[in-house]
């Protein structure tokens, strides 16, 4: 479980919070209470968050989730209840899969004829960008940092060559070396804070700021279901990071494994200050406008919404360290 | 006349990076200058003799374009070859000379360099490096032996991860090191104090070109108001900038980057791997010399002092080409 959706296996965000619904999804049906049913939920919940704890995607759906449960538990029965909820996770995996491919097809159209974009990690979010600006019979370019830890950028570089794209493979030290070769960037992100500060793939904000210095824009590309709303209530994104042996060659570990600290965090946050646009199925927005996108979504500013672990709390799973 | 073997085999080592790091290739070719000279056995004559030592300056100059101490330890040996008349046994016993003063001179040059560098850290402070400085780290071990309590972050430096040794040679000093991916370097700035890099070559207009990666490392430290020293000896100077001549940046082989499977299944991709970057003289607060500090604006200074007949070398050679 935790592999799969966990940061040691390549898989950009929006998908890793696809396979947790899924699979959330698949085992509701064992449950024969509402009792059952509670436990599952309080378990999986705080497992799988604490495994991801930065995808804003998967705390915002489990919100929902639970907050239905909530609603349900003392007027349904376990079969009507099991419904409502599949019916929730469904319904949200619907509205991801549309705001992705929205938000692609809009930003696909800052994509021009002669560009050289520049890129990183692995998100299918931007695979998809690529994809509609070239079914568009844009001619462009793309050079991608292998984004390390993890090497991601192996990954979306294989990809976009096999689907016929020109493809240029970097290390992330040269990042400011080619972006004098870049007319734009385009990256994706793991959760967008309420200052319009951006949750991406560790070097996304050395991208970014190489990008300012050099004059080249920067997008970032997500459906809104990446908006971390509980930033808004001043909750700072806590960093994960890879495990030493994930840098480290054999060699080394041997050598002075022993003695060698390794920090190899997963993440970085980009300021709002080096993006030029977030754009959401809703549009293409300032990062700084990020509040009102979410009074949009939420229909108020600031959002009435309830922590995550404030409701697994109310379900009665006692506490623990998910939010 | 057969070049000597130990000849050709520093200069493999150069080339195939085996010996690395500007001031040990600068020694490197000193000493095969130096063996080229001792071993040489053709015809008593100076003609013959210089004829000789132009073919392996030549092979030592190919080895690798970009790092300056190269071809700045070369012209140093050779500088009078066939400029002062003199008998044959002058101009070996010349090149012998030089070249071991040479190979002082660097050495001493470190040493200089670590104390210099070293009083410009302070007790407790966090320093970044990138790749594997020989100076970089003297300046290091000089603080902490001063009793300085110093940490340091070392990036892992792609593709070839020289950051590892790096870590490795501050560990056996006691220094305590965190290594980081090279893409961490702007999240982890704002708990460094200072960051402190070597230089392959120093242009006249006092840019560093060091390896890839420097310049986006200074950048940051740029943004987050963390002063940049440059540790590099006069000989990392380049001459040739002077008078516009560009520094070729080194692109080494894809392989060091992906491996042969991936460079064969996805033939397409193509896999860039250069091996310096440059680091504008606008992010870097100082170069430390041997000869002492000075803000990089001022590097024509340095490149007056010590190199003023080297320029001048240019200057006639350039001009007469047009």
């Amino acid at each position: 479980m935790e592999t799969m959706i966990g940061y040691d296996t390549i898989r950009s965000s929006t998908e890793t919070g696809i396979i947790a619904l899924n699979v959330l999804k698949s085992i509701l049906p064992q449950c024969k209470s509402i009792k059952q049913l509670e436990n599952l939920l309080v378990s999986y919940v705080r497992k799988t968050i604490s495994s991801r704890p930065t995808s804003a995607m998967m705390i915002n759906v489990f919100r929902k989730t639970l907050s239905t449960f909530l609603d349900l538990k003392d007027v349904g029965e376990v079969e009507r209840v099991k419904s409502a909820l599949g019916k929730v996770i469904e319904e949200e995996l619907k509205n991801a899969y549309e705001s992705l491919n929205r938000a692609a097809l809009i930003a696909s159209k800052r994509i021009v004829d002669g560009d050289v974009v520049m890129t990183n990690a692995y998100s299918i979010t931007i695979l998809k960008t690529l994809e509609y600006a070239k079914g568009d019979g844009k001619d462009f370019r793309i050079i991608v940092a292998e984004s390390r830890p993890g090497d991601d950028g192996h990954v979306t570089a294989k990809l976009l060559s096999k689907a016929g794209f020109k493809v240029t493979l970097i290390i992330d030290s040269a990042i400011r070396y080619f972006m004098k070769y870049a007319t734009k960037v385009f990256v994706g992100a793991e959760a967008i804070a309420s200052n319009g500060a951006a949750v991406s793939k560790l070097g996304t904000s050395v991208m970014a700021l190489s990008a300012s210095e050099a004059r080249v824009r920067v997008f970032v590309v997500a459906g809104t279901y990446k908006l971390y709303l509980d930033t808004v209530f001043g909750e700072l994104v806590d960093i994960p990071e890879a495990k030493p042996k994930a840098i480290l060659s054999r060699e080394t570990w041997m050598n002075i494994g022993e003695q060698l600290e390794v920090y190899a965090p997963l993440l970085d946050v980009t300021p709002p200050e080096y993006i030029d646009a977030i754009i959401t199925e809703r549009g293409l927005v300032a990062p700084q406008a990020i509040p009102l996108l979410i009074k949009e979504v939420y229909g108020e500013w600031p959002p009435r919404i309830r922590g995550v672990e404030e409701l697994l709390q109310e379900i009665g799973g006692g506490s623990g360290d998910s939010r | 006349m057969e070049i000597p073997v130990e000849v050709m085999r520093i200069a493999e080592e150069i080339k195939t990076m085996k010996l690395r790091g500007a001031g040990k290739i600068a020694r490197a070719a000193a000493k095969a200058l130096m063996i080229s000279a001792l071993e040489y056995n053709g015809p008593n004559d100076v003609n013959s003799f210089i004829t000789y030592m132009n073919r392996i300056k030549k092979i030592l100059l190919n080895t690798r374009p970009t790092a300056v101490s190269l071809p700045n330890a070369v012209l140093y040996v050779t500088r009078d070859l066939g400029r002062i008349p003199g008998s044959f046994e002058d101009a070996k016993r010349t090149v012998v000379e030089r070249a071991r003063e040479f190979i002082k001179y660097s050495l001493e040059a470190k040493k200089k360099i670590g104390v210099i560098g070293a009083k410009r850290i302070l007790d407790g402070e966090t320093i970044l490096t990138h790749c594997n400085s020989s100076v970089a780290i003297e300046i290091l071990k000089t603080a902490f032996l001063e009793g300085k309590k110093i940490r340091v972050y070392a990036t892992e430096t792609r593709p070839l991860f020289q950051g590892h040794l790096t870590a490795k040679q501050l560990l056996e000093i006691g220094i305590p090191v965190t290594l980081i991916p090279d893409a961490a370097v702007r999240l982890v700035m704002k708990n460094v104090d200072k960051v402190i890099v070597g230089a392959d070559t120093v242009a006249a207009n006092g840019a560093v070109v060091n390896k890839i990666g420097t310049s986006q490392i200074a950048l940051s430290a740029h943004e987050a108001r963390v002063r940049v020293f440059v540790a590099a000896e006069t000989f990392k100077f380049s001459p040739a900038t002077v008078i516009g001549e560009l520094v070729v940046i080194e692109e080494r082989s894809p392989i060091e980057v992906v491996g042969e499977d991936f460079l064969k299944n996805y033939p397409s991709i193509d896999v860039r791997n250069p091996s310096f970057d440059v680091t504008p003289p606008e992010y870097i607060d100082a170069i430390i010399t041997e000869r002492g500090l000075i803000p990089p604006q001022a590097s024509i200074l340095i490149l007056r002092e010590v190199f003023g007949w080297t320029i001048e070398d240019y200057i006639v050679e350039k001009l007469s080409e047009v």
